[in-house]
């Protein structure tokens, strides 16, 4: 039956970035299908939020304080995950983080500016995946789930460090795939498009008005996917980027959304 | 212990789905599929003369969940498809899904191929699509919404030799697909894709004693074929309210094939 093979009771899943926004969303969503979850992040206070969110879905919630461009703490997280549970099922790597609507130009990028952009959004999945892949090997079962980014597929002005990471994010999967397929272990990219966590980010994508469906994501709104790339019903998928962006991608920014016939009058309000 | 909520986002029940190319194995796997998630279908042929395997198709979809109509057609003709469409919605009681699995697989040299290869294999493959997509687009548009599946492959974005034309058509099926996405994007119309990979059914040139098939398996990451029931989750995830944020997207179903070099 396909909507037993979208459960996922029994399963113990990591989320990186678990303490806010996406993560959080994806992990309540996890439990709300059965998975016991394993939150990490580095504010404990937001973990603690999480944790107690996942408790009520009557499944349970073991919390890490993790920095995950510290690789010695990606290591101890699945540790303490085959430790407390015996098994590691899941793995989304969504900690990271970008800022959009900064201005910097390309000579005032320091050297520890590009690192710090690139460890915090493809290092970290790099050390994630690292650090489950003995144990997936050994159980000869796993899903990965990378958190990618538009701007993995396409430029963006003064986009540098959060691109390159993000691009590197589709190349790790795809490369994870095709490594660990022989493992029955399954890795795919979810692409978001704009889901936003703030003011700024609201006012930067103009509400919405440029994605083609005219509004931007909610955070619930990445649950069943990563439900469903958890899941059994997925089995097949594999290195498979899927986008979940109201159609930005499937036409481009700007103009979208639009007809041509109205494309110059939206071009005059940008 | 709290029972797993799974179901319930991922649960057609309610919903009314017309399966197009409904004698083909991805069809046919595709209403199975549907049905099971509890939705009411209605099974329409590619092509005229098949009321006897819908009939059997339609004993799977039964067993699965729920009794379907049946309807023959040409998906060829504008005239089928466009009452298809209307007595879907009459006996589902609106159009809410549309999987369209036109396929009509065709190999042979290029050089082979004369005009009349051409206006064939794109009427099969990309016409049939694209009017079903029309007619089916016309009645959601008139009911404020719906969601539409086309059935591609990943020769949509990889070339092969010995099939320019089928590859051809499958490629203008994908961004046929995003741009129908985009054009309906605000009138509550979802309009997605799945790329099946080499499959395992009657039809496919991959499962044969010979050279091809075997280079073909070895390539694969997973050395197998696709089973057509394998499309199951990404359909049902691609119908379901879930998913209400993703249009004009596809997604592949081939273990990894188009990840690799």
């Amino acid at each position: 039956m396909i909507l037993d093979s979208l459960k996922l009771d029994g399963k113990v899943a990591i989320i990186t970035g678990a303490g806010r926004g996406l993560g959080r969303a994806m992990a309540l969503k996890l439990a709300d299908a059965g998975a016991d979850i394993v939150a990490a992040a580095r504010t404990q206070s937001q973990l603690d939020e999480t944790a107690e969110a996942v408790r009520k879905t009557g499944r349970k919630c073991l919390i890490v304080p993790t920095d995950v461009t510290v690789s010695a703490q990606v290591n101890a997280l699945a540790a303490a995950t085959v430790k407390q549970f015996g098994k590691i099922d899941i793995l989304v790597n969504n900690a990271g983080g970008g800022d959009d609507s900064r201005v910097v130009q390309l000579p005032e990028i320091t050297d520890d500016e590009w690192r710090r952009g690139i460890d915090t959004n493809l290092s970290s999945q790099f050390y994630g995946c690292r650090a489950v892949i003995p144990q997936m090997v050994k159980q000869k079962r796993g899903k990965i789930i990378n958190i990618a980014s538009g701007y993995g597929l396409r430029g963006g002005k003064h986009n540098f460090m959060y691109a390159c990471a993000k691009g590197g994010t589709i190349q790790l999967t795809r490369s994870m795939a095709l490594t660990y397929a022989q493992f029955n272990i399954q890795t795919n990219c979810i692409v978001p498009g704009v889901f936003p966590h703030d003011e700024a980010t609201k006012q930067f994508f103009k509400g919405g008005k440029f994605i083609p469906v005219g509004r931007m994501g909610e955070d619930r709104e990445l649950g069943p996917l990563a439900v469903f790339l958890a899941s059994d019903a997925s089995n097949h998928i594999n290195g498979e980027l899927i986008a979940i962006d109201g159609g930005g991608l499937a036409g481009g920014i700007a103009p979208t959304g639009v007809s041509p016939e109205s494309s110059k009058q939206m071009a005059v309000e940008k | 212990m709290a029972s797993s909520n799974a179901s319930n986002d991922f649960s057609l029940q309610g919903k009314g789905a017309l399966v197009v190319g409904a004698e083909h194995s991805v069809g046919c796997a595709a209403a199975v599929t549907l049905a099971e998630a509890g939705a009411r279908v209605v099974l329409a042929s590619q092509e005229p003369g098949t009321d006897k395997r819908l009939k059997e198709v339609a004993k799977l979809v039964n067993a699965a969940g729920t009794k379907p109509v049946i309807r023959v057609q040409d998906a060829a003709m504008r005239a089928d498809l466009s009452a298809t469409a209307d007595l879907a919605a009459k006996e589902l009681g609106g159009l809410h899904i549309l999987v369209n699995a036109l396929d009509t697989p065709a190999y042979g040299p290029a050089e082979a191929d004369d005009d009349t290869a051409f206006d064939k294999i794109m009427e099969n493959n990309l016409k049939t699509v694209w009017m079903s997509c029309q007619e089916g687009g016309r009645v959601m548009l008139r009911q404020g919404g719906g969601v539409i599946v086309n059935i591609t492959s990943v020769l949509a974005e990889r070339g092969v030799p010995n099939a320019a034309l089928y590859c051809a058509a499958k490629a203008a099926v994908l961004n046929l697909t995003r741009a129908l996405a985009l054009e309906w994007a605000r009138k509550g119309i979802r309009v997605n894709a799945i790329e099946a990979g080499w499959l395992d059914d009657e039809s496919s040139p991959a499962n044969k004693d010979d050279e091809f098939s075997k280079t073909i398996l070895k390539y694969l990451p997973y050395h197998r074929l696709v089973k057509p029931e394998e499309l199951g989750g990404a359909l049902l995830y691609l119908v379901s309210p879930g998913a209400g944020f993703v249009t004009g997207e596809s997604i592949a179903v081939d273990g990894g094939l188009r990840a690799r070099v």
